[in-house]
């Protein structure tokens, strides 16, 4: 009976590396954080291009701190590993500026669920008058689905908040492997739903609404965006995807270019790929493979994307198929950074450049 | 015979895949370090805050998290497994320096935020032990503590 399984695994992962050329795993992972990674594939020799020297110093501050190979990790090892914040951190503190979180926004965690995951972390401008009627951002946090939180990524929300003086709703989800594709998808569209009915009671105008998500949760954003569109939901004015999960074509130019980059490389794609899918069926699902998905309606969009970074070409070509469908996009690639740079602002210049030019554009279709 | 011999080293990638939870003597160093460092950084707060959240959260992560050290240490010898001092890791080593260089309401803030992050990760060691641990007593108490840390993870989404 085992060898039987055996065989059959074998087959599936023998077809799916014939059919994409890469090693995407293809037998279902069981559902343990201490489920152990998929082979390794093929070493890649191909090396990133440099990083900008500020941007450089994050990463090595991150090596510093100990930050081991996410694609030879179980998920629980994964996720003890120090993140591109802590070596943002680690360089503010070096260069004498404050690590705390921002005292101009305000925080408060509310559940939207019954799962202790299912919760959003809303955030509010301190100096909010009582009975304002603010922008709403939902905001979906990175980490492949597997890794991360919405304490890793703080920066963004909180950015978002002081700088469109909005409520920003960063929201929790159920994490793979202990709930597969589509808990992830599902969690996304319930927070929708749920700040829809409560956005008012923190301030919010439900009608200057943005959906927001940096990586997997770039992804979210605009698969959220769909949701509300084929369920009669109100519709969000503009999409702020950041190097969002968009492609699952092994093969896009950036998957072979950035392979060795960091912090993220090409095999921690398929890595988080063998842990959130149920099978490579999943990954032709057009809420993962949005370049498939039915993108006519979509509201004005803007896209941003790292030039070292194995997820650069999924936004590139996001913005391709969007284009394609009739939908306001703008996509830009910033130089010298990687994956992981949006909200680093305080530190890394290109970082900087990318955060005002997408809140210029978040700004200017609220204002319209 | 010759698709066979093609066929088994792909069959060993492809066997059953077993746990590969932490060794006993992992799980005890990683969950001491991760107390070690909830008491030092309550530690430092506790010596400047004025907000009696923060105050009791503190001193009851100093008595908690002693208790949950001193179990791990008992379920270690009933193991038969070395619980040497625990060391704080490069990661915990700059929070307690982050905090430090923090004064007043931004290291209230500042620690409050380093709480959450390092309960979702205690959590996460503490669930992963209690699930596939192979040592009996260490996996047991795992299980003990993992309610524990959830506790705290809901008394802080108040904070």
């Amino acid at each position: 009976m085992s060898g039987k399984v055996a065989v059959a695994s074998w087959k599936t992962i023998l077809a799916t590396t014939l059919m994409t050329g890469a090693a995407v795993a293809g037998a279902q992972s069981p559902q343990s954080v201490n489920a152990p990674p998929p082979p390794a594939p093929p070493p890649v020799a191909t090396q990133p291009p440099r990083a900008a020297a500020d941007m450089q110093a994050v990463l090595d501050a991150m090596a510093a701190l100990g930050a081991k190979p996410i694609e030879q990790l179980t998920p629980a090892k994964a996720r003890l590993q120090p993140t591109a914040a802590d070596g943002a951190r680690t360089v503010m503190r070096r260069q004498g500026m404050s690590t705390a979180p921002d005292p101009a926004v305000t925080t408060r965690d509310v559940p939207y669920g019954s799962d202790p995951m299912q919760y959003a972390r809303v955030y509010r401008p301190a100096a909010a008058p009582a009975g304002a009627s603010m922008p709403v951002v939902i905001y979906y946090h990175g980490g492949g689905w597997v890794i991360a939180d919405v304490n890793v990524y703080d920066a963004t929300p909180r950015l978002l908040a002081k700088q469109l003086n909005a409520v920003v709703v960063s929201v929790e989800y159920r994490h793979a492997p202990e709930f597969k594709f589509p808990a992830q998808h599902d969690d996304a569209a319930a927070a929708y739903r749920w700040v829809l009915q409560n956005a008012a009671s923190w301030g919010g105008d439900p009608a200057k609404l943005v959906l927001a998500g940096e990586s997997a949760g770039g992804n979210l954003a605009v698969a959220t965006a769909i949701y509300a569109r084929d369920n009669g939901l109100a519709q969000p004015r503009h999409i702020l995807s950041v190097y969002p999960i968009a492609n699952s074509d092994m093969n896009l130019p950036s998957r072979r270019d950035s392979a060795n980059a960091k912090p993220l490389n090409t095999p921690m794609l398929a890595w988080f790929g063998h842990y959130y899918s149920n099978g490579p069926a999943d990954m032709q699902d057009p809420r993962i493979n949005l370049v498939r998905a039915n993108l006519r309606g979509l509201p004005p969009t803007t896209i941003v994307n790292a030039q070292i970074d194995p997820l650069r070409s999924d936004g590139e070509t996001l913005a391709q198929a969007m284009r394609g469908a009739g939908v306001r996009v703008e996509q830009r690639t910033f130089p010298s950074v990687t994956h992981e740079f949006f909200g680093l602002g305080k530190v890394v210049r290109g970082a900087y450049d990318a955060e005002t030019y997408a809140i210029g554009r978040v700004k200017a279709s609220l204002t319209k | 015979m010759k698709f066979l011999t093609i066929l088994a080293p792909a069959m060993v990638v492809a066997a059953p895949a077993a746990a590969q939870v932490m060794t006993p003597a992992d799980y005890v160093a990683t969950a001491g370090a991760s107390d070690l460092y909830e008491r030092t950084s309550s530690q430092i707060v506790l010596e400047s805050t004025a907000d009696p959240k923060v105050r009791s959260f503190a001193q009851m992560m100093i008595a908690q998290h002693g208790k949950s050290t001193a179990d791990v240490k008992a379920a270690a010898a009933r193991s038969r497994v070395k619980a040497p001092p625990p060391s704080l890791n490069p990661l915990q080593t700059e929070l307690v320096a982050q905090l430090r260089s923090e004064a007043g309401p931004a290291r209230d803030m500042a620690y409050v935020a380093q709480q959450k992050a390092s309960h979702n990760q205690a959590l996460t060691v503490q669930q992963a032990y209690a699930a596939d641990g192979t040592a009996p007593a260490l996996k047991a108490a795992a299980g003990a503590i993992v309610p524990v840390v959830q506790q705290h993870i809901e008394m802080l989404k108040s904070m």
